[in-house]
């Protein structure tokens, strides 16, 4: 097996900047095909950034990333990519219908087929009852789950999903990640973003990124075990210091 | 280009207008509204305007005897309705009467005046015109216009009585051609005005929205290209000013009773032209704005200058030479001087094609930006 065939994502000094500013640092990221990869650091991290650049819609300064066997930015795998951005991404001035109608559509999805998917997806996100209503009426916590509804709508075979529990209460956070599970058995790849520590136990491997930086990586127990705390959050801390001293180290 | 994404984007575009009522208000009540205003405001027929006749006119006495005062003719010929007539022969108390206010103009036939126009109608290349002065309050535009046309009127049917045609001049520019009365003058260029001003703050908000929603980079990580995006949002915007264009064009005609002479299919594509070139303007400005509130501070930009130079409210010619340069690059010149050729003149396409093209140049220029601007935000 190559390790394209392997990989849904593969990054190589994968950099951006933003005038001096490096956001995203020198990564290395690599993503097997049918698993749940959760980027996980603090706010200004960079870890939208990574995936703005996986996204194609973000060009990376220095460095190649491939996605899905292609080298980004590429247009050709766009229609294999659902990306849920930070923001939402949903127009507040259309119905649930209507966005999830024009989503469809810019997929060349068939009327019937966009029909049916928006009919399963409202129900899972529990919007059925809402589905005529404008996006602006509805709470923070619907909107994201119409923004994953949107997402996908396309059936595609890798997420991007920018901090989609934000702002989402604990019941339906459960189960949106076992919504997860669900598509990752149907062989959905998914690279997720979070700052909320604790959910990212769902993840199969965690990446902590700080200052652009991976920091560490491995599964979440082995994480643990590594640094010996009984916490992803205080783990995140151990590394991070761990990765200042080894700074101040070659700094001097 | 795929032409399916192209209406996904396009019908998303006009279902989000259409849903919210402010905006459908804002493209198609609010320019009846202004035009109503305006037209009633400048359009009401002007009557018993005061006016002071100084006739020193000595008339032309023929080599066979009796003198023939072409003045007083005119004078019998002008409308009693739209002018309250006072004669006087002192020019100095006659203006003394304007300055204070009681009488709006005065009209002077100087003592030639009958002389220059029966020999300039006899050899045109006579030296001297016969010529009307009228000295009057021009502050206030439509009186003036109704002076003058009443003037060109009584002029014209005198000299059509006598079968004769001299020459003869008014002093005091006629601004506005002969028979348009200034809501002729003022619709053409408000439709082109208003499809401007709507189409570039509309798109401008709504794109605002979309960059900071975050359904600009959700639709530009699908399949959908930056060009696909622009020219959705084209054909949206440019169908919206037709239809804008349409039903203030009905109005106008069925209220105001405005003159239509040429093709108005002409018009709607001036204005089709001039609503892609200002979606993409929008487009371009909501680059420039980080927050939708930003957006607001570009209205003056967006308005004023416009306003002042597209020749809208007063010609292009009536702008001061140094600023004329710069009415030629803000598009909606072009468009408003295309509608009212069309409406107006009756031009046609083998005439109006120059202002066509300008506005296609400045639509495919802002196109090419907008595209251009929406790949850098990559960066
Ligand atoms: N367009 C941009 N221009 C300048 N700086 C940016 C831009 N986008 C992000 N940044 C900066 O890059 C850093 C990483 O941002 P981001 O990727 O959004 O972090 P995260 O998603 O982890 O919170 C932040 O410090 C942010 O201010
Ligand atoms: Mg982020």
């Amino acid at each position: 097996m190559t390790l394209e065939n392997e990989y849904a994502i593969l990054t190589n000094h994968l950099t951006k900047k933003f005038k001096d500013f490096i956001a995203v640092n020198d990564l290395d990221l690599k993503v097997k095909k049918g698993e749940i990869y959760g980027l996980l650091g603090p706010n200004g991290a960079g870890k939208t950034t990574i995936i703005k650049m996986l996204a194609s819609i973000r060009n990376p300064t220095k460095g190649k990333a491939s996605v899905l066997g292609e080298e980004i930015p590429d247009g050709n795998i766009a229609s294999k990519i659902g990306y849920m951005p930070q923001e939402t991404g949903i127009y507040l001035g259309l119905t649930v219908d209507q966005n999830m109608k024009f989503y469809g559509r810019i997929f060349n999805l068939k009327r019937e087929e966009i029909e049916k998917r928006e009919d399963e997806l409202l129900k899972f996100v529990d919007l059925e009852d809402w589905k005529y209503e404008m996006v602006e009426n509805l709470s923070g916590g619907m909107k994201h789950r119409v923004s994953l509804a949107c997402t996908l709508i396309h059936q595609p075979e890798l997420l991007f999903l920018d901090e989609p529990t934000v702002g989402v209460d604990p019941e339906l956070r459960e189960s949106f990640w076992k919504y997860f599970q669900q598509l990752k058995e149907n062989g959905a790849t998914i690279l997720i973003t979070t700052h909320y520590m604790d959910e990212a136990r769902h993840c199969d491997r965690i990446g902590f990124i700080q200052r652009g930086k991976l920091i560490a990586e491995d599964t979440p127990a082995n994480l643990l075990k590594n640094s010996g705390k009984d916490s992803l959050e205080d783990a995140f801390l151990l590394f991070s210091r761990k990765e200042d001293k080894d700074l101040k180290e070659v700094m001097a | 280009m795929k032409f399916y994404r192209i209406m996904a984007i396009s019908r998303r575009v006009f279902r989000d207008v259409a849903n919210d009522k402010r905006s459908l208000a804002m493209l198609f009540l609010a320019p009846i509204f202004a035009m109503c205003v305006f037209g009633v405001a400048f359009s009401g027929d002007v009557e018993n305007v005061n006016v002071i006749i100084v006739n020193q006119d000595q008339g032309l006495t023929s080599p066979l005897g009796g003198t023939t005062y072409l003045s007083t003719e005119i004078i019998n010929n002008l409308n009693t309705t739209t002018l309250n007539i006072q004669n006087m022969t002192n020019l100095d108390e006659a203006r003394l009467k304007v300055e204070n206010g009681q009488s709006s103009a005065v009209i002077i036939f100087p003592e030639d005046f009958s002389k220059n126009a029966f020999l300039k109608s006899q050899n045109q290349s006579y030296p001297l015109n016969a010529e009307i002065i009228i000295e009057g309050d021009d502050s206030i535009t439509n009186i003036k216009n109704a002076i003058l046309k009443s003037v060109n009127q009584a002029i014209s049917d005198t000299l059509t009585e006598n079968g004769i045609t001299p020459a003869i001049k008014v002093t005091s520019d006629p601004i506005y051609g002969k028979d348009a009365e200034f809501i002729d003058f003022f619709v053409p260029g408000i439709l082109a005005f208003v499809v401007y001003l709507l189409t570039t703050i509309l798109t401008l908000i709504t794109f605002v929205g979309e960059r900071s929603n975050g359904t600009l980079e959700r639709v530009l990580a699908s399949p959908v290209t930056e060009g696909e995006v622009v020219t959705g949002y084209a054909i949206t915007f440019s169908t919206f000013g037709v239809l804008q264009v349409a039903l203030l064009m009905i109005i106008a005609i069925m209220v105001f009773n405005i003159m239509v002479v040429g093709n108005v299919i002409l018009a709607f594509f001036a204005v089709a032209i001039l609503a892609i070139a200002c979606q993409a303007l929008g487009i371009l400005l909501s680059s420039l704005a980080k927050r939708p509130e930003q957006a607001i501070q570009f209205f003056p930009f967006v308005i004023l200058p416009v306003f002042l130079l597209s020749g809208v409210f007063w010609p292009v010619q009536a702008i001061p030479y140094w600023l004329r340069p710069f009415s030629y690059i803000v598009p909606p010149t072009y468009a408003v001087d295309a509608c009212r050729a069309v409406m107006l003149k009756g031009w046609g396409l083998d005439k109006i094609w120059p202002d066509l093209l300008a506005l296609l140049i400045f639509a495919l220029f802002f196109l090419f930006l907008a595209v251009w601007t929406l790949k850098r935000g990559k960066k």
